[in-house]
């Protein structure tokens, strides 16, 4: 119903409005902007949820006859499955970020930041809605421009300069590159529409290998893969922590929804394309992960962690276009929709423990992991939400991670039950071993460092327990990553039929059987928690009548232990690090008997940001052409008319 | 599919605590000396139950709900291995990823309940503990994948069962391959020489006993419990791939499984009498090249067919 879905942008508008006004009583224009908005994000979810179950797909035409062709919108099953990650975790930080940027009300630039939000939320809805160039393209700036400011609302801090510098040089290069795909594409379309582009699909010698290296690399800048991934961590960490929420969540998102429309409108990836993308997903899941193993800050850790999940969907997606070019439906279907469930539970649990990130920073005042500790007695609520999202992130039963997990494995076994080349595909199981393993470690230095143990320094120690407005979101989100460990067939079953729309017909879905496994998984989950629950009340029965001992942490006959003695995250980490040698990007000094490690981005610090320069050197020559002297100016202006009509008059007319 | 399932479960319940004994009496033997009884752990968690326990002021309830959760998810997981050698209690495709999954999740609450108290040795064990399963995982996975590829079967019933004993003398050289390479997993998981070394004195040289330096009564008696049942789990994982028994009747399966079980104790604690245990970065090393051996019984497994 497209009435619904408009009247759901209408309000989260209206709930960005209502933040810049001013008001006399502080905060009640935020509360009015949060329910507006998470009234809209209702609507939003409902009117996507009406197709998921079943419903008709629809389209319409909003404006019929403007340049470029008509603007089109419309949701099918894998728009509606982006729209309600979208729908939902966008209600959790509006309303975390309501109450959240209240300490900042000082800043000045808390209602447009308010107002910002709600602009990325709906240009976020349109560009997976938008079914025609034009609309996506202009959504898709909008986007990245709302997207960047938020970014920027530290702008006081250099390193918050920098990192949205990087951001929108990296955002802009993607979209330029966008345009390209898009105009190569549209050569031989009949208009702009993406019903046309299809149609050009299909033609041959419509340069499509071209237009699958463009979508490559500009929606694989917005999704931060490795090598893509440089402006990331830079990016979320600078961020507020619900924008970086938002960001990992669902902006990156864009760019696996963006190759995955690519896809369909092509008509099926190439085989090229889907090792390709398996290749890039194991590459990032795998250095990600030990990239994060390596950061001290956790809002960066977080972030590495992004680049981690994006691999894991990648890895799903390139099964899922091996299994179409080798002619395994099933394959495909299981792959794809992997990912694709993997692009829901990864904004759930991600958009979780940035939440939680933002709460650590606010009770203890430093996103420093070693200037942390013990915060789990003070903040009880905080530190439950965010131990079901690390349970969530590294995979484990009984939570959503392992159900996206669980899925993409049975796509890379049928993948290795095929036949031919494919069948190398299934050594991508290991990589996910790989990866479980080592976010495993990761998380548990975080959760251990954080939140267990004695705080290691006086701030952390004052830490006191967030409001409602911001751990309630945090709960809420948490709750969705359980009930879809318990329930799995409730989002598999969509998540087949947003595959279906990629691979294009009804060839796969119908050939999996999305019922008896995920019931079995589902199950699974209820009795892990019933057995532990049986577990902890024998044991509370067992100890009833026992008088509890209560006395200092064994030292092993060292009988005054202080907080400075625990193991810290860089203790914790170096040995699983150890083995990465060079790849794990830390740099180590000493000075006397402090041992300090430094981490840092081996592809930016050491590739990018060299070739940057040097480019930048190289422009500055052709900068000397620029003489800022009118008449210099005025005879470039007429050279250059003078070329262009030469080049006009040298062509013939047809 | 009836009762023999269930007696199965059962059986690997009951004779778990008996293959760390095993394990540590062949070594003590082995060595020239006599070693404490085999049934020992048993009288050690019978004694642990009965007892208080002592709590760090540090530590919050995560320190014991680790243990009972570490338990929980290895029954669990037992649930999912055929051990009488054709059907498990529980099956599903894929559902090896689950069984490592409980092993991962059993891990999670062990490293978490350590660094609850916040001692320098307990972050210690927990950070090691964490190194051995990181570097494990993949290993595993590899091994199950090569068995699925072997059999064509997803589920564990099906790679562990009669499609692996039907297929079994044709993939030998793999299937040997994997029982190795899922050997080692074993000694890395249940902590034993090359990995670890359950007998030795120094918390320092120490990665499983020191993550748990500070579990006591009851709790250190869930604790023992568990890693003794992993251990079990593992040893079965191993009976089943190199001699399937599958092909047996249900009886005779069945009190094959016990003996298999102590035969793999018997050649762990041979292991620990015949090896010195690695330097702690070696470790990797070890479960890398384990998972290379996978790695490889996979090529075999894919070039076959």
């Amino acid at each position: 119903m497209p009435q619904l879905f408009f009247a759901g942008l209408s309000v989260i508008v209206a709930g960005g409005l209502a933040a810049l006004v001013p008001s006399r009583t502080p905060g009640r224009m935020e509360r009015v902007f949060a329910a507006l908005v998470a009234a809209g994000c209702v609507l939003v979810a409902l009117a996507a949820l009406r197709v998921l179950v079943g419903g008709d797909a629809w389209e319409v035409r909003v404006a019929a006859s403007v340049p470029g062709g008509a603007w089109v919108f419309g949701i099918d099953a894998l728009s509606a499955f982006f729209l309600v990650a979208i729908a939902g975790v966008g209600a959790a930080a509006a309303v975390y970020g309501a109450t959240y940027l209240a300490a900042e009300r000082s800043h000045g630039g808390v209602p447009f930041a308010h107002a910002a939000v709600a602009v990325l939320l709906v240009t976020l809805a349109l560009v997976v809605t938008a079914r025609a160039v034009v609309p996506f393209l202009l959504a898709w700036e909008v986007m990245a421009i709302a997207n960047f400011l938020l970014v920027m609302f530290d702008h006081e801090r250099a390193d918050t300069r920098r990192s949205g510098i990087i951001y929108l040089v990296a955002t802009h290069t993607a979209t330029l590159t966008l345009i390209g795909m898009f105009a190569i594409w549209s050569a031989s379309a009949h208009d702009l529409t993406f019903a046309s582009l299809a149609r050009a699909a299909s033609t041959p010698a419509a340069g499509l290998g071209a237009v699958l290296v463009l979508a490559l690399f500009g929606f694989g800048v917005k999704a931060g893969f490795v090598p893509l991934h440089f402006w990331l961590p830079g990016a979320h960490a600078a961020a507020p922590s619900h924008v970086s929420a938002l960001m990992s969540g669902l902006v990156i998102k864009t760019g696996i929804y963006g190759l995955l429309r690519v896809i369909a409108l092509a008509g099926g990836a190439p085989e090229w394309c889907g090792w390709t993308l398996l290749g890039l997903g194991v590459v990032s899941g795998v250095l990600g992960v030990v990239w994060a193993l390596a950061q001290h800050d956790i809002k960066r850790l977080l972030a590495y962690h992004s680049v981690e999940n994006i691999g894991i969907i990648l890895i799903g997606m390139g099964v899922g276009a091996l299994g179409t070019a080798y002619g395994l439906p099933a394959v495909a279907a299981l792959g794809y929709a992997g990912a694709i469930l993997h692009v829901l539970n990864h904004a759930v649990f991600k958009g979780l423990l940035f939440l939680g990130a933002g709460a650590v920073t606010r009770a203890a005042g430093t996103r420093r992991l070693d200037a942390l500790g013990g915060l789990g007695r003070l903040m009880p609520m905080t530190w439950l939400a965010f131990l079901l999202g690390s349970v969530a992130i590294v995979g484990l039963p009984p939570l959503n991670g392992f159900v996206s997990e669980w899925m993409i494995v049975q796509a890379l076994l049928g993948a290795g039950l095929g036949k031919g080349a494919i069948r190398a595909a299934v050594f991508g199981v290991a990589a996910l071993g790989l990866i479980g393993g080592l976010a495993l470690a990761c998380f548990t230095k975080v959760n251990g460092v954080v939140f267990l143990g004695r705080a290691r320094t006086a701030e952390a120690a004052a830490g006191r327990e967030v409001g409602p407005g911001l751990f309630v979101p945090m709960l809420g989100l948490a709750a969705v990553c359980t009930l879809i460990g318990l329930l799995p067939a409730f989002v598999v079953r969509p998540a087949l039929a947003a595959a279906e729309v990629v691979i294009g017909g009804d060839a796969g879905a119908h050939t999996v059987d999305p019922g008896t496994g995920a019931a079995w998984v589902g199950a699974a989950a209820a009795a892990l928690i019933a057995f532990a629950a049986m577990g902890w009340v024998a044991y509370r029965v067992l100890m009833r009548d026992r008088s509890r001992v209560v006395a200092q942490t064994w030292g092993c006959a060292f009988s005054n232990p202080t907080p400075r003695m625990q193991y810290t995250a860089t203790s914790f980490a170096a040995p699983v690090l150890e083995p990465f040698g060079a790849v794990a990007g830390l740099s180590v000094s000493h000075q006397g008997e402090e041992y300090r490690t430094h981490p840092r981005d081996p592809w930016l610090e050491g590739v990018i940001l060299p070739a940057w320069r040097r480019l930048r050197a190289a422009v500055a020559r052709a900068q000397e052409l620029q003489l800022g002297r009118l008449h210099v100016s005025l005879l470039y202006v007429f050279a250059t008319v003078v070329a262009l009509l030469w080049y006009l008059a040298s062509r013939q007319v047809p | 599919m009836s009762w023999s399932p269930l007696v199965a479960f059962g059986v690997t319940l009951l004779v778990a605590p008996a293959l760390p004994g095993v394990a540590t009496r062949t070594r003590s033997f082995l060595t020239g000396r006599r070693g404490p009884p085999v049934l020992q752990l048993y009288y050690e968690i019978a004694k642990l139950l009965r007892k208080r326990a002592v709590y760090s002021a540090t530590t919050t309830w995560v320190f014991r709900a680790g243990p009972i959760v570490g338990l929980a998810a290895a029954v669990l997981s037992a649930c999912l291995l055929p051990l009488d050698g054709r059907g498990a209690l529980a099956g599903f495709p894929g559902d090896f990823v689950l069984f490592a999954g409980l092993l991962a999740l059993g891990r999670f609450g062990l490293i978490l309940a350590a660094l609850d108290t916040g001692s320098s040795f307990e972050g210690m064990g927990a950070s090691r503990e964490a190194m051995v399963g990181a570097f494990a995982e993949a290993g595993l996975f590899l091994s199950f994948t090569a068995l699925v590829m072997a059999t064509g079967q997803p589920a564990l019933t099906g790679m562990l069962g009669a499609p692996l004993a039907a297929g079994w003398s044709a993939s030998l050289p793999a299937l040997v391959m994997i029982g190795v390479s899922l050997f080692v997993l074993l000694l890395a998981e249940a902590s034993r020489v090359p990995v670890d070394d359950p007998a030795t004195h120094l918390e320092l040289t120490m990665i499983h006993e020191v993550a748990v330096l500070d579990q006591s009564g009851p709790d250190l008696a869930l604790v023992l419990y568990g890693s003794a049942l992993r251990f079990t789990l593992l040893a079965a994982l191993t009976a089943l791939v190199l001699a399937p028994r599958g092909a047996l009747a249900a009886p005779a399966a069945l009190v094959a499984l016990p003996m298999g079980l102590l035969v793999i104790a018997a050649v762990v604690g041979v292991v620990e009498a015949t090896m010195a245990r690695l330097r702690l970065n070696r470790v990797p090393q070890l479960l890398v090249a384990t998972s290379a051996l996978a790695a490889f019984a996979m090529i075999l497994v894919l070039a076959r067919s």
